[in-house]
C-alpha cells in the first residue's frame, strides 16, 4: 500500500504546485491587466485615494505645474487640480470618476503608479512604509507658447472655433497644442457623480463643443497650404525643375468634366505662364490645380503621407490622421484639380499642418511630434526620456531648400498673400516663412471660409530651426487674415522666451 | 567494540513530542493575536474592542484540545494540532474583519449582509469542533474500533447524503445549492459529515475487498482491466456521485466524494486502471451533465470567459470580484483591514481564499497554501507509518480528499479549474465545515498516534509466555 500511497503523495504535491504557480501568475503576472479590467470596482475605489502624479509642463526650462492632485482637507482623499484651467485642457485632459481624456489618459498608468516602470519604486516604497505616488509626467510643452496661443485663439474676432500646435521641427518637440473654445478640467473632477454627470451633460451638448480638441481631433480642408505638398511632389518628381521654372496660369483653368476653376476673385496670375514662386507667392489655384493633374492623384497622396498624412498617429494623445483618402473615382484628373489644392477631400488636423511646415524647415526631414519629454518617478528620478525619431524624409534637402525659398516670398514678397499679416512690418527681425491656405466650405462653397496658416522661423546660420507652427480657424475666413497672426503671436511669445 | 555493552541498555521510547507541540502552538496563537491586531489597525487605526475575550477563548479552546493530545494520545504527530489552529484562527481573524466591512465607521461598499455575532458564532463553532476532536479522540482509542462501523457508517454516510435531496427547497436549499438541512436557526450541510462517515465505510469495505478488486482480468493497451463483475462498487459510487450532481446542483462535493473513493481503490489494490477507469467515468459523467443541465454548462462558460460581455456584471459577478481581488493584493497585498473584499458577495463563504489573496497578497496565500500542504503532508505521513490497512486506507484517503478539496476551491476561485463551491477547510464561515475539519484533525492525530506509538515492551525476558504492557 505504501507505494500507492507514495504516488497520491506526488499527486497531492502536484495539485500545490499547481495552486501555487497558478497565485503567481494572477497575482504577479496577471495582477495590471485584470487591474485595467473595465469596472474594477476596486482600482476606481482607490484612484483617488493617493497622490496621483502631476503634469508639468517644462518646455521653457521651468516647470509649470499643469495638473496636480491635492489633498482634501480633513479626509485621506486626493482631488485633482488644474491650475491653469481651459489653456491646458486639450492637453492635460480631464480626469474624472468615470473616465479620463487628454494625456490623463494616455499616461495614466504612469501618473497612476501602475506601471510596470514604477514596479521598483513602488516596492521601496512599501519597504519604507511610504505612501504610494505616482510619476510625474514632463511635457515639452513651452508654457509662453501655450499661453500666446491660447490667449491668440480665444482673442480671434468672430470667436471662431480654432486650433493651433506649434512644433520644434528639429525634435518633434510639441511646444503648444491649443483649442478654442476650451473648458475648465476643475468642474470635472468633483466626487459627485450626479453633479459630474450635469457639467459633462452641459459641455456635451453646448454648441462650441468645448470638450472637442481642435488642434488633434477637428480635420478641415488645409486649402492652399496644400500647395506645399503639390510642389514638393513637382520638385521631387522633376514635373518641375526649380523655383523658377515656369508654369502655365490661366485665369481660368476648363477641367476634363467642363468644371471651370477660378483664381481666388478670379485674379490674374501674373503674365499666364509665371515661374512656379510667383504661383506660389501669389496662391494661383488655376497653377496648382493643372500641375495637380500632371502629377495625378497617387503621386499627391503618396507625398502627402511622406508629410505624415494617412496614418495613425498619438502623440501619446490620439490624433485624427489627416488624410488624402482613396475613394471611388479619387483618380479623376478633375478632382485631382481640387486636391492639389487642398480643396477636394484632403482634410488635415493644425497638428498636420504645423508637420507640413516643420518638414521643410529641418530640411525635409520630418521628425515624429511628441509631447512627453520625461517621466520622473517619486524622487525626481528620470523613469523614461524621449529620444527624438525621425517619422519620415518627406523631401530631399534641396527640395526642402525650395520650398523654402517659395515660403520666404509669400511673407517677404509684397505681392505674397502673407506680406502684410506675418511679413517683416509686422514680425520685425524675426525671419518666418509661411503659406496661407483660404478653405472653400459648405454647399456650392457657400458656408465661411476656413483659415489657414502654416510657418516656420527658419535655421539662422549653423542652428536649426527653432519653431514651427500650424493654424486653422474654421469659418476664420482669408488665411492671411484670421490665421497668420496668431501664428506670429506665439512664434513671437516663444522667441521671447527662447532668446 | 563490544556488542554486548548495549544489551542491559533499556530501549529509548519514542519521545512524544508534546512539548513541542505546545511552542509551536503558542507560535500560532502569537500569530493570530498579532493578526487580529493587525485587521484592527487597518481598520480603524485602533485595536478591535473585542480582542483580549476573542483571543483569550480561543486560545483556551486550543489549549484544552492541547492537553487532551497529551491526555488520549501523547504519541501524535505535534504539527498536527498547531497547523489547524493557525488556521482555524486566522479563519476567525477574517470572518472578524469581514463582518466588520461598513460596519462601526469601517470602510465597506455598504454594511455587510453577515451576521453581526459573526465572529462569536465562529469562535462557539470552534469550541464545538475541539471537542468534536477530543470526542475523537476518547471513544476512538484505536483506529481499528472504527472499523467494526463500517456498515453502520457507511449507511450513515449515504443517508446523510442524501437527505438534502430528499427534503423540500425550502429546508435545504442555500444560495442556490440543495445541500443543506435547515429546521428553523439550526441549518447543517451534512455533506461534509457524509464524506468522514464515507470515508470510513470506503477504508473498512476496500480492506475486506481489496484482493478481489486487485485481480486482473483482460490485458488491453498494457493496462490490466479488472474483472468486469468487480465494477460494480465503482459504477454503484459513479452512479451516487452523479446522483449528487444533478439533485442537489452541486458539483463540488461530487467531485470529492468520488475523488476520494477512487483514491483510497487505489492506494488499496495499486491497479492504475482503477485511476483511469475512475477519471474516464467522472470526466464523462461531467460533460453528460453538462449538456443536459444548464448550470452545469454555465459554469464552463463562467471559468473561459469571465470578462466576455455582459459575463462580468452578469453569471460570472461573483468569480470576477474574486479575480480582481486577488490581483488587486498583488505580491504584498493591501494589508488586513485594508482591501476591500467586501466587493465580492458571500466572500466570507466559498470566497474567503480571495479576501487572504487580496489583503495578504501573493506572500500571504503562498504561505496558507504551504500551511494546507504542510496539514495534507502529515496526514499522508501518518497513513505511511501505521501499522494497519485499515488506517493506512482512511487516512490516506482523507489527507487525498482535503487536498483535493483545497485544490477545487482554490483552484476554483483563482481561475484554474472551473468553479465548484465547496467550503476552505478551516477558513470559511460555517459550523458544519469547521467541525468535521476538526473531525478529521482528530483521527489524523489518532491514527498518528497508533503509528508512532512505541511497540509493546517485553517484561520479562525468558520464556514463551512473555508478559506485555497493554497500549
Amino acid at each position: 500500500m505504501n507505494r500507492a500511497l507514495l504516488k497520491i503523495s506526488l499527486a497531492c504535491l502536484a495539485m500545490f504546485v499547481l495552486l501555487l504557480l497558478n497565485m503567481n501568475y494572477v497575482q504577479a503576472f496577471e495582477a495590471g491587466k485584470l487591474a485595467a479590467e473595465p469596472g474594477n470596482i476596486r482600482v476606481f475605489d482607490e484612484q483617488f485615494s493617493y497622490q496621483r502624479g502631476a503634469i508639468i509642463a517644462a518646455g521653457d526650462g521651468t516647470n509649470l505645474k499643469i495638473a496636480e492632485s491635492r489633498l482634501i482637507k480633513g479626509t485621506d482623499t486626493y482631488q485633482r487640480y488644474y491650475p491653469q484651467g481651459e489653456m491646458y485642457a486639450p492637453v492635460t485632459g480631464y480626469d474624472t470618476i468615470y473616465s479620463k481624456s487628454g494625456v490623463e489618459q494616455s499616461e495614466n498608468s504612469l501618473l497612476a503608479g501602475t506601471s510596470p516602470q514604477l514596479a521598483v519604486h513602488n516596492f521601496t516604497a512599501l519597504l519604507t512604509g511610504k505612501q504610494k505616488q505616482g510619476a510625474t509626467v514632463e511635457l515639452t510643452i513651452s508654457p509662453a507658447a501655450q499661453e500666446a496661443a491660447y490667449k491668440a485663439l480665444s482673442a480671434n474676432t468672430g470667436g471662431h472655433a480654432a486650433g493651433l500646435v506649434a512644433i520644434d521641427p528639429s525634435t518633434g518637440a510639441i511646444l503648444a497644442l491649443a483649442s478654442y473654445p476650451s473648458f475648465n478640467p476643475n468642474e470635472l473632477t468633483t466626487f459627485d457623480g450626479t453633479t459630474l454627470n450635469k457639467v459633462d451633460h452641459r459641455l456635451l451638448t453646448e454648441r462650441s463643443q468645448p470638450l472637442l480638441n481642435r488642434a488633434t481631433q477637428v480635420t478641415l480642408p488645409p486649402g492652399s497650404t496644400f500647395k506645399i505638398v503639390t510642389s514638393s511632389a513637382a520638385f521631387s518628381t522633376g514635373k518641375v525643375a526649380n523655383p523658377s521654372a515656369t508654369i502655365p496660369a490661366p485665369t481660368v483653368l476648363t477641367l476634363p468634366n467642363g468644371h471651370l476653376l477660378h483664381n481666388d476673385d478670379d485674379e490674374v496670375c501674373g503674365d499666364g505662364n509665371p515661374q512656379i514662386i510667383e504661383a506660389f507667392y501669389l496662391s494661383c489655384d488655376t497653377a496648382f490645380g493643372e500641375l495637380g493633374m500632371k502629377l495625378t492623384a497617387p503621386v499627391l497622396r503618396d507625398y502627402a503621407s511622406k508629410f505624415g498624412m494617412n496614418q495613425a498617429l498619438s502623440v501619446p494623445i490620439p490624433v485624427v490622421p489627416s488624410v488624402l483618402p482613396e475613394g471611388p473615382g479619387w483618380t479623376d484628373p478633375s478632382l485631382t484639380a481640387y486636391t492639389a489644392i487642398g480643396q477636394y477631400n484632403d482634410a488635415v488636423t493644425p497638428l498636420q499642418e504645423a508637420m507640413l511646415a516643420a518638414a521643410i524647415a529641418n530640411h525635409g526631414k520630418l521628425m515624429r511630434p511628441y509631447l512627453v519629454q520625461q517621466v520622473l518617478g517619486p524622487g525626481l528620478s528620470v523613469i523614461s526620456s524621449h529620444q527624438p525619431s525621425v517619422l519620415s524624409q518627406a523631401v530631399s534637402a534641396p527640395v526642402a531648400n525650395d520650398i523654402q525659398q517659395m515660403m520666404y516670398q509669400v511673407t517677404h514678397n509684397p505681392g505674397g498673400t502673407a506680406y502684410a499679416t506675418a511679413g517683416p512690418g509686422v514680425t520685425g527681425s524675426i525671419i518666418i516663412d509661411g503659406k496661407t491656405g483660404t478653405a472653400q466650405n459648405g454647399p456650392n462653397n457657400t458656408g465661411l471660409n476656413d483659415a489657414v496658416f502654416t510657418c516656420f522661423v527658419p535655421a539662422s546660420g549653423s542652428g536649426s530651426s527653432p519653431i514651427a507652427v500650424g493654424v486653422m480657424v474654421q469659418g476664420g475666413g482669408y488665411g492671411a487674415d484670421a490665421a497668420a497672426p496668431l501664428a506670429v503671436a506665439v512664434i513671437k511669445a516663444y522667441l521671447a522666451a527662447h532668446p | 567494540m563490544s556488542f554486548t555493552a548495549d544489551i542491559d541498555q533499556p530501549v529509548p521510547l519514542p519521545r512524544g513530542r508534546r512539548g513541542a507541540e505546545l511552542l509551536m502552538l503558542a507560535f500560532a496563537l502569537a500569530v493570530v493575536l498579532f493578526a487580529f491586531a493587525a485587521v484592527g489597525l487597518g481598520l480603524r487605526g485602533k485595536l478591535p474592542a473585542g480582542l483580549p475575550v476573542d483571543v483569550l477563548v480561543f486560545a483556551v479552546i486550543m489549549l484544552a484540545g492541547h492537553l487532551a493530545v497529551r491526555r488520549f494520545a501523547p504519541y501524535a504527530d505535534p504539527l498536527l494540532l498547531p497547523l489547524a489552529a493557525l488556521l482555524n484562527g486566522l479563519g476567525l481573524v477574517m470572518i472578524y474583519r469581514l463582518a466588520e466591512s461598513g460596519r462601526n465607521g469601517n470602510p465597506g461598499l455598504q454594511v455587510t449582509d453577515m451576521s453581526t455575532s459573526a465572529t462569536t458564532t465562529q469562535l462557539m463553532y470552534t469550541g464545538v469542533g475541539a471537542l468534536a476532536m477530543v470526542a475523537v479522540l476518547v471513544l476512538i482509542s484505536q483506529p481499528r474500533v472504527l472499523q467494526r462501523y463500517t456498515y453502520t457508517l457507511g449507511a450513515l454516510g449515504l443517508v446523510l447524503l442524501a437527505l438534502p435531496a430528499m427534503l423540500p427547497d425550502s429546508h435545504s436549499v442555500v444560495n442556490g445549492a440543495k445541500v443543506w438541512i435547515i429546521f428553523g436557526s439550526f441549518s447543517v450541510e451534512p455533506g461534509e459529515f457524509a464524506r468522514l462517515a464515507l470515508a470510513v465505510f470506503f477504508a473498512g469495505y476496500l480492506v475486506t475487498k481489496r484482493d478481489a478488486l486487485a485481480l486482473a482480468g483482460r490485458r488491453v493497451l498494457g493496462i490490466d482491466l479488472p474483472r468486469a463483475r468487480d465494477l460494480g462498487p465503482v459504477l454503484l459510487a459513479w452512479a451516487a456521485s452523479l446522483l449528487i450532481l444533478i439533485f442537489e446542483t452541486d458539483i463540488g462535493t461530487s467531485a470529492l466524494f468520488f475523488g476520494m473513493f477512487i483514491a483510497m481503490l487505489y492506494i488499496a489494490t495499486q491497479r492504475t486502471s482503477w485511476v483511469l477507469i475512475g477519471v474516464s467515468l467522472f470526466v464523462a459523467g461531467s460533460w453528460l451533465t453538462a449538456l443536459l443541465f444548464s448550470h452545469v454548462m454555465e459554469r464552463f462558460t463562467v471559468w473561459l470567459h469571465p470578462f466576455q460581455g455582459a459575463n462580468p456584471t452578469g453569471i460570472a459577478f461573483q468569480p470576477v470580484q474574486g479575480l480582481e481581488g486577488i490581483a488587486f493584493g498583488g505580491i504584498f497585498g493591501t494589508g488586513l483591514g485594508q482591501g476591500q473584499p467586501y466587493h465580492t458577495p458571500l466572500v466570507q463563504s466559498d470566497f474567503i481564499f480571495t479576501a487572504f489573496g487580496e489583503e495578504l497578497g501573493l506572500v500571504g496565500v503562498m504561505a496558507l497554501l504551504l500551511v494546507f500542504g504542510l496539514l495534507v503532508q502529515r496526514g499522508l505521513r501518518a497513513a505511511l507509518a501505521a501499522k494497519d490497512p485499515f488506517s493506512k486506507l482512511l487516512v490516506g484517503g482523507l489527507s487525498f480528499v482535503l487536498a483535493l478539496q483545497i485544490f477545487v476551491i482554490v483552484g476554483g476561485v483563482s481561475g484554474l479549474i472551473p468553479l465548484t463551491g465547496v467550503t476552505t477547510p478551516f477558513l470559511s464561515e460555517g459550523g458544519s465545515s469547521l467541525v468535521a475539519s476538526w473531525i478529521l484533525v482528530g483521527l489524523l492525530i489518532r491514527v498518528s498516534d497508533s503509528a508512532r506509538r512505541p511497540a509493546p515492551q517485553p517484561i520479562q525476558e525468558e520464556g514463551m509466555t512473555q508478559v506485555v504492557r497493554a497500549a
